[in-house]
C-alpha cells in the first residue's frame, strides 16, 4: 500500500474530496475532421477504448 | 428553452440491419446509464445550482445529451427498420416487437422501463456534482461493452464518438466541482449546502 | 439510407456538423473557463462561420432550423424534408 508523502499538497487538496486537474487550452486538433471523428477537439481529452476479452 | 436543429449531431448511416444489437444498444436510450438518464439528470439538478457557470454547465451538457439520445434512437431504429418476420422471430427481437412494433420505446436492454429511479437530483452542489462524473464513467463504461460486442464500421464510428463525449463531460463536471470547491471553506467542504442553508452556524 | 442526397449536400450538411461540434466544445469549456480570452475568439469565429454555414445550406437545400426558415417558398420545406433519423445525417 503506497502513502504518497505529498506534504506540500495537503494544503491546497484537503482530504474527503475529489480533484479533477485543471484543463488548459494548450492543444487543439488542426485538423477538424479528424477531432469530429475522435469526438473531442482537445487531443489531451482523447483517450480510446482498446480493451478485448481473449478468453477462448 | 429549446430549439431544434434538423441533423443528428454525429452522422447515422447504417445500412445493415441487426436485431440483436439493436436490443443491446437501446440500453443507452431508456436505460440506467443512458442518454435520456444523463440528459434528465442534469437538466433536473441546473434549476437549485447557486453558481452561474456550473447551472450553465447543467444546462449546455443535459441539452446536449438530448442530442445523444436522438442519435441512439437513431441506430436502433436504423438497425431493426427492414427486419423479417423470421429475424424478428430468430432474434429475440420478437419481445420487444410484440409490445411496441417497431418502434422506440425507453427501456433497458434487460427490459426495464426508463424511470427517474436511475439518477439523483439531491439539492447539494458538491453531491449533484459527484453523481454527474459517476454517471459519465457509467455511460462510457457501458459504451466500451458495446464496443466488445460491434464489429461493423457503421455501429462503430457514432458508438465512439459518443464515448468521446463522456470522458469530456467528466472533465467538465470535475471542473465544476473545482468550482463548487473554491467557493466553500477548504478547511471543512461539508459544513452547509450553498443550495439550502441560508446561515452556517 | 435516404440515398436522396447529392454528394455536395452531404459534404456541406457534414462541414455543417464540424463546426457546430466546435462550437458545443468550446460552449462547455468556456462554461468552466468563462474568462479565457483565447477561447471565446475561437467560439465567435467558429459560431459566425456555422451561422454562414446555415443560411447557405438552407438556401440551396431548406431549413436545417426554424431560425432559417424561408417563408417566401412555395412549401413548408421544414416539415417535408426528410428526418435525420433516415440516414442523411
Amino acid at each position: 500500500m503506497q502513502d504518497y508523502n505529498f506534504n506540500e499538497y495537503f494544503d491546497r487538496f484537503p482530504l474527503a474530496m475529489a480533484y479533477v486537474p485543471w484543463q488548459h487550452l494548450t492543444q487543439i486538433y488542426e485538423d477538424l475532421d479528424k477531432a469530429y471523428c475522435t469526438g473531442t477537439i482537445f487531443p489531451e481529452l482523447t483517450k480510446p477504448f482498446t480493451g478485448r476479452r481473449c478468453v477462448k | 428553452m429549446w430549439n431544434y436543429e434538423k441533423r443528428l449531431q454525429f452522422p447515422v448511416k447504417i445500412t445493415q440491419p441487426n436485431a440483436k444489437l439493436a436490443q443491446v444498444i437501446i440500453s443507452q436510450f431508456g436505460g440506467p446509464d443512458g442518454e435520456l438518464a444523463a440528459s434528465m439528470r442534469y437538466l433536473s439538478q441546473r434549476y437549485t445550482m447557486p453558481y452561474n457557470e456550473v447551472a450553465g454547465l447543467l444546462t449546455d451538457i443535459g441539452t446536449e445529451e438530448l442530442a445523444h439520445m436522438e442519435m441512439i434512437s437513431a441506430i436502433v431504429y436504423q438497425l431493426t427498420k427492414n427486419l423479417s418476420m423470421e429475424e424478428i422471430e430468430a432474434s429475440g427481437f420478437d419481445k420487444y416487437y410484440v409490445d411496441h412494433t417497431l418502434g422506440l420505446w425507453p427501456q433497458s436492454a434487460g427490459g426495464v422501463p426508463f424511470n427517474a429511479c436511475v439518477f439523483q437530483s439531491k439539492g447539494d452542489a458538491i453531491t449533484d456534482l459527484v453523481e454527474d462524473m459517476a454517471a459519465e464513467q457509467k455511460a462510457r463504461s457501458t459504451y466500451d461493452n458495446i464496443l466488445r460486442l460491434v464489429h461493423d464500421q457503421e455501429v462503430c464510428d457514432p458508438i465512439r464518438f459518443l464515448r468521446a463525449r463522456e470522458i469530456v463531460h467528466f472533465q467538465r463536471f470535475g471542473e465544476g466541482l473545482r468550482i463548487v470547491q473554491d467557493k466553500l471553506d477548504s478547511k471543512n467542504f461539508y459544513a452547509f449546502n450553498p443550495e439550502f442553508d441560508r446561515c452556517k452556524e | 439510407m435516404s440515398g436522396r442526397m447529392n454528394s455536395e449536400q452531404e459534404n456541406m450538411l457534414r462541414n455543417i456538423g464540424i463546426v457546430d461540434f466546435v462550437t458545443v466544445e468550446m460552449t462547455e469549456y468556456l462554461d468552466t473557463h468563462p474568462f479565457d480570452r483565447e477561447a471565446m475568439e475561437y467560439f465567435n469565429h467558429y459560431m459566425r462561420m456555422k451561422n454562414q454555414m446555415m443560411r447557405d445550406y438552407a438556401a440551396k437545400y431548406g431549413p436545417l432550423s426554424l431560425s432559417v426558415a424561408d417563408t417566401c417558398s412555395k412549401e413548408w420545406k421544414w416539415a417535408l424534408q426528410p428526418m435525420p433519423w433516415e440516414g442523411g445525417c
